[in-house]
């Protein structure tokens, strides 16, 4: 990881169900990631918690509906407030999904599989720049999870993130669930996929859970993150150093101390990996 | 097939009520070794639909209990075929819910579901909007004489104002109370039901007509606390400003009201 990129520790998915909670009890977390479309609101509760959880606790932007790879023109009156919330929390970074999520006409409100083509890249890589000029910094990209695979693809998902960030600057959010996921349903190596990012991109790590149905995993994020997940998140950081790493909660909330359990296990595991390699060195 | 026709194709596949994709799309694409193409497109087929409708469940908790499943599926799945989302936010889905029910249904079943519907989208609405700058008792309490005549005020940003002919209210509080649902039946005479948020907590009030009337004076038709006054001496004669000042003091006290200086 590049000594710019700061290390944020470990945080928490912001969800509502946890709002007063978080600020009667401040709890044991280093930073919280919230969903930025939920507070592109005039007021009310949700902005409420914002401020007073962005006044105690570094805050991240992810978004889910900037549809960077979306075959419409990016929408102006969005960027707008996604820079107007930036002013508002100032967050350490703002990322969202290397995907699309609207159509020609309409949204379609999901993180949708883009073609790994050579004229994808071109298209997506002049959209990252436009983005960026908007917001004035590095935008932060996802994998997404998938169950489709477009037959004609000229590069992996792995080879596109790498040749997109470095192309547009921009940075990456390795979700390392959806790695697993998608290596799942496609076949792939997810150690080939994680190996293969540029260690100087990788802003961010997000560990979630999923639904397995056997012959496919299904991204749900409503359950604990799974034992090959924990495997694979120990050997990113093996690999990558320290980086900020996300517990993301959708569904089925549990307590906030469930929550709080496996996040002090991600933490446990990344000081234990991290001294390992500092007794390495 | 270039993006943007890919990108169409796949649209369209979501948007149709089938979830068979056509060949040039599913030719396109390929599965893994235990995920076939159709199961692939067939999660984000189902995926699709069941978010906007849990969405929609979500903003219409008291049409959803009244209908159940299946009917409240049929007639939001039919929403969302004429209206699919067009608004980057989910939050924004249901907004043409209720003109939808007007027209979808027969006059006898839309007109309490439409009242109903525009209910459950104002307590949204009231939910997330701007704060305003309510005026308060504090503020009120340092009037000098010499301003009250003149006081004009305006409803907050979150305060909407519902006629309502059916006991659409009874029947929301019975699903927020986990109580018996009534059924749905016309008020004896309309009635003015307000809904706003104070204090980031959405409140409703329903109006007796006398109260309707004095308030719809003040924010719809610009009187001033004087004027107000006036209207109120041909029915409470020598009473009429005591009982301005009480409406005044209640509505600024529960905080629907800003200072229209």
């Amino acid at each position: 990881m590049s000594a710019s990129v700061p290390f944020l520790g470990y945080g928490l998915g912001l969800r509502s169900a946890y709002y007063q909670q978080i600020l009667e009890q401040s709890p044991d977390v280093d930073w919280f990631e919230v969903v930025s479309e939920n507070f592109m609101v005039q007021g009310g509760k949700a902005l409420y918690f914002l401020d007073a959880i962005a006044e105690r606790y570094p805050v991240v932007m992810h978004g889910v509906s900037l549809s960077i790879g979306g075959p419409h023109a990016l929408d102006p009156d969005y960027l707008k407030q996604l820079k107007q919330l930036a002013e508002r929390v100032k967050p350490a970074w703002i990322s969202d999904h290397l995907c699309w999520s609207r159509g020609n006409a309409h949204q379609l409100h999901d993180l949708l599989p883009l073609p790994y083509t050579e004229e994808s890249l071109e298209y997506i890589a002049a959209r990252v720049t436009q983005v960026q000029d908007v917001l004035q910094r590095p935008l932060v990209l996802e994998n997404v999870s998938s169950y489709v695979r477009v037959a004609t693809d000229d590069f992996t998902e792995w080879e596109f993130l790498q040749a997109l960030s470095h192309v547009s600057g921009c940075e990456l959010l390795l979700d390392v669930n959806n790695v697993y996921v998608s290596s799942r349903n496609h076949g792939f190596d997810p150690w080939t996929f994680i190996q293969s990012l540029p260690k100087d991109k990788v802003r961010q790590l997000h560990l979630a859970g999923h639904s397995d149905y056997g012959d496919y995993v299904i991204d749900t994020h409503d359950h604990p993150v799974s034992d090959p997940v924990w495997a694979l998140y120990q050997r990113t950081l093996e690999h990558f150093g320290p980086v900020a790493t996300l517990l993301e909660r959708d569904d089925h909330f549990p307590p906030l101390e469930e929550l709080l359990d496996e996040l002090h296990k991600a933490r446990e595991l990344g000081d234990r990996v991290l001294a390992g390699r500092q007794q390495c060195a | 097939m270039r993006l943007n026709e890919w990108q169409l194709a796949f649209e369209a596949f979501l948007l149709e009520e089938s979830t068979a994709a056509p060949p040039a799309l599913s030719t396109s694409l390929i599965g893994g070794p235990t995920l076939d193409v159709d199961t692939g497109l067939a999660i984000y087929h189902n995926a699709y639909k069941a978010r906007l409708l849990e969405v929609l469940r979500n903003d219409f908790p008291v049409i959803y209990h009244w209908l159940g499943d299946e009917a409240f599926d049929a007639l939001a799945g039919a929403y969302l075929r004429q209206h699919p989302s067009t608004h980057y936010s989910l939050r924004w889905l249901g907004q043409g819910f209720e003109a939808f029910i007007r027209e979808y249904l027969v006059p006898e079943q839309s007109a309490p579901l439409s009242e109903l519907a525009t209910l459950e989208w104002a307590f949204t609405l009231a939910f997330d909007s701007p704060p305003g700058v309510p005026l308060t008792i504090e503020t009120m309490a340092g009037f000098s004489p010499q301003e009250w005549p003149a006081l004009q005020v305006k409803p907050r940003p979150s305060l909407q104002w519902l006629e309502q002919r059916f006991n659409s209210l009874a029947l929301w509080r019975s699903v927020k109370d986990a109580t018996d649902f009534p059924d749905s039946e016309a008020l004896e005479a309309p009635q003015v039901c307000l809904i706003w948020r104070s204090n980031l907590l959405c409140n409703y009030r329903s109006l007796e007509s006398a109260e309707a009337n004095a308030l719809n004076g003040m924010i719809h038709q610009g009187w001033s606390f004087a004027e107000l006054c006036a209207e109120l001496a041909v029915i409470y004669g020598e009473g009429a400003p005591l009982r301005a000042v009480t409406w005044l003091k209640q509505w600024v006290h529960d905080g629907m009201l800003e200072r229209l200086e």
